[in-house]
């Protein structure tokens, strides 16, 4: 069992393990590349995860079996986990809560050999739909609050499987990150009556400096306030809070965008580890005007270091608009 | 010149180092740092190697920028901050940015080739301590500055570079940093609600319960703190409540010394020498004229925290800010407890199982 803990003074949560709580010995202090042979994320293996959540699969095929595009699975080693309950208690000066919600893992593809910026609009829209279903399907479930989808791709990122993969873990509470934001958005909101990020979009389509790509309802930029080298956002033009809205055409043009933007830095940084991480409005969404949804892809490339930590100052050796130069020149294959 | 950018929507301050940077093919992507070669240029004897020293620690009789010092400070090779010119705030759009304009110092903690504080006599780390009390002290001075961050990369993955030569950094700089800042207004925000320090709480509660506690003396104490991020974190603060580190009494120097030096020691020898980071949180400098901490003398209590390196800060920690941290604290505490050394032999307990 898992606990959530919340730090008194920033309001933090942290969630611990209680049950099999990990030793000095069971950390790996140097990184090694490790090549899983029997994947249980392929074709074939599909015995090897928890019984599917859900999967877009070709007609005829039977559930947990072969012939799917996208996969929906529990996370076998969950930070969170479904059953029980929240339990609210104090404990001196603290506070803490179990660890109640839902960490599920959607596979992208059955190819393993493959990345998502490999697969064609068609196949990404798959995965784009399974983020879609799986954030309206958890919604009917009131104890969770957020839905947090991402994806961690390469060992310094923080992916412990090669297996193209994103993750969604589904919280009893809006995380303090996704809160500060939300907050932020309504300040900007309430002091000008526009959403802050229909304004970015206004000032970065007219400045035109750190625009990487877009299309008829989507655009790509390196925000002006890129804590990372080569940090990209994408967003939807037209104001829209929650992602799980999102109409079918759109999620092709989506699909198209994504892979634009993921293989321009694919192709520029060498194959680089990347985050992408979908921000959206909370399940209770009281944000409607003020928020809107994005995607926030953030390549490892330097390392989080004493003043970071300290500060939550990110020192970015390479300015957006650097960045977006380079982002831009690339030649993009075009599909198929 | 490099320059700091607001996020409009959450209030985080960035910096564009523009002297710094890169481009992709500087990038090297899992790439192992080993030391280069055997000349250091942060031992005794390579002083014309570094920029002047700002400050040191040194024996009678020896001369600035020579040998014969026991700690000693010098600007950054390549500073986040220029100490030169104004800070210039200003609006593009509906950004805001400014100048980097802050002082970035490295403390050097020995004159001698040693790779980790924990290795430093007891009485050398109170040296480091003195320093970083007098860099506060002088620093105070400059208007320009608000706040002062004394930090430590130890080891590749925390940031430690390629030199394996035990220091310490400073950045001083204009604004408060949102972090801090938030901690601050959560302290404020305890104490308007109970009258009390937040963090005279917390130490009473963890000396009473004792699960968490690693190392305790008369003035000082340190534990892993309840709700760590992450794990084998430690806190160290002094049992007085005092908002400035710089105001640090003489026993309350020598006992820290001491713990620092025991906690870092067993934290090595527990997990292999991790990497790790530590960060002085201290309270900002209190300028007359901006008087929005009103009760900062009574909220807020200085203390330092280690942060060791040892899982992965991937796409959910960056989204949410919530993080998982495998290792109870009150286990951590248990293996830093028994992780003694004696003759240079390792006896740390096992663990069940």
């Amino acid at each position: 069992m898992a606990q959530l803990r919340r730090d008194p003074i920033t309001g933090r949560w942290i969630i611990t393990e209680i049950e099999h709580p990990k030793g000095p010995a069971d950390f790996e202090i140097e990184s090694h590349q490790k090549r899983n042979g029997n994947c249980p994320f392929c074709y074939g293996n599909e015995h090897m995860t928890p019984p599917e959540i859900e999967a877009f699969r070709e007609s005829g095929t039977s559930r947990n079996g072969p012939g799917w595009f996208t996969r929906v699975v529990p996370n076998k080693f969950p930070a969170l986990q479904i059953e029980g309950n929240l339990d609210r208690l104090g404990v001196g000066i603290y506070d803490r809560t179990n660890g109640i919600g839902a960490h599920e893992v959607i596979i992208e593809t059955p190819h393993h050999e493959k990345e998502l910026s490999d697969l064609t609009p068609e196949e990404i829209r798959h995965v784009l739909n399974a983020y879609r279903h799986r954030s309206l399907d958890l919604r009917g479930d009131k104890r969770l609050k957020y839905m947090m989808i991402f994806k961690n791709y390469g060992q310094s990122a923080g992916a412990s499987l090669e297996h193209p993969h994103s993750q969604l873990i589904a919280l009893p509470f809006v995380p303090k990150r996704v809160l500060e934001e939300l907050k932020g958005a309504a300040r900007y909101y309430e002091y000008r009556d526009r959403c802050g990020y229909c304004d970015m979009i206004d000032q970065e389509l007219e400045e035109n400096e750190r625009v990487v790509c877009q299309n008829a309802e989507f655009l790509a930029f390196a925000p002006f306030v890129s804590r990372f080298p080569f940090e990209c956002w994408l967003l939807p033009k037209e104001h829209a809070s929650d992602f799980s809205q999102i109409q079918d055409k759109d999620l092709v043009l989506l699909a198209e965008l994504l892979k634009d933007l993921l293989s321009r830095l694919k192709r520029v940084l060498r194959d680089p580890s990347y985050n992408l991480l979908l921000h959206t409005s909370p399940v209770e969404n009281f944000y409607e005007e003020s928020y809107h949804w994005h995607m926030e892809i953030m390549p490892r490339l330097t390392q989080v270091m004493g003043f970071e930590w300290g500060t939550g100052f990110y020192i970015n050796p390479t300015p957006p608009e650097a960045a977006v130069s380079y982002l831009r020149d690339t030649q993009v294959q075009k599909n198929d | 010149m490099p320059e700091l950018r607001k996020d409009p929507v959450v209030g985080r301050w960035m910096i564009i180092a523009t002297e710094r940077a890169k481009r992709p093919t500087d990038f090297g992507v899992g790439q192992k740092v080993e030391e280069k070669g055997i000349s250091c240029p942060f031992d005794e004897g390579h002083e014309g190697e570094t920029p002047p020293e700002v400050f040191t620690i040194r024996q009678e009789g020896s001369r600035p920028n020579g040998p014969g010092w026991e700690v000693r400070v010098i600007p950054n090779f390549s500073p986040i901050f220029r100490i030169e010119g104004d800070i210039n705030r200003r609006a593009k759009g509906m950004y805001d940015t400014m100048y980097g304009v802050g002082a970035h110092e490295v403390i050097l903690e020995t004159p001698h080739h040693i790779r980790s504080m924990a290795e430093l006599e007891e009485s050398q780390v109170a040296k480091v301590i003195t320093t970083y009390a007098h860099r506060l002290t002088d620093l105070e001075k400059d208007p320009r500055f608000k706040y002062v961050l004394i930090f430590k990369n130890h080891g590749e993955s925390a940031g430690g570079g390629n030199i394996l030569h035990t220091r310490s950094q400073l950045i001083a700089m204009a604004v408060t940093p949102k972090l801090i800042k938030e901690e601050l207004l959560g302290a404020q925000h305890y104490f308007d609600y109970r009258e009390r320090c937040i963090f005279c709480d917390m130490i009473q509660q963890e000396i009473e319960t004792g699960a968490r506690v690693v190392l305790e003396t008369d003035a000082i104490v340190c534990f892993c703190p309840y709700a760590s991020p992450f794990p084998f974190e430690m806190w160290i603060l002094p049992k007085r409540h005092s908002p400035d580190f710089w105001k640090i009494s003489e026993t309350e120097k020598r006992e820290l010394a001491s713990v620092m030096k025991r906690a870092l020691s067993n934290l090595s020898h527990a997990l292999q020498d991790p990497p790790y980071n530590y960060v002085l949180h201290t309270a900002p400098f209190r300028r007359e004229k901006r008087g929005y901490w009103k009760t900062i003398e009574e909220d807020f209590h200085w203390h330092l925290e280690i942060m060791p390196r040892l899982t992965r800060v991937a796409g959910f920690e960056w989204g949410s800010g919530v993080y998982i941290n495998p290792t109870p604290p009150e286990e951590a505490a248990t293996y830093l407890r028994n992780s003694e050394v004696a003759d240079g032999t390792i006896k740390a307990r096992s663990h069940h199982g």
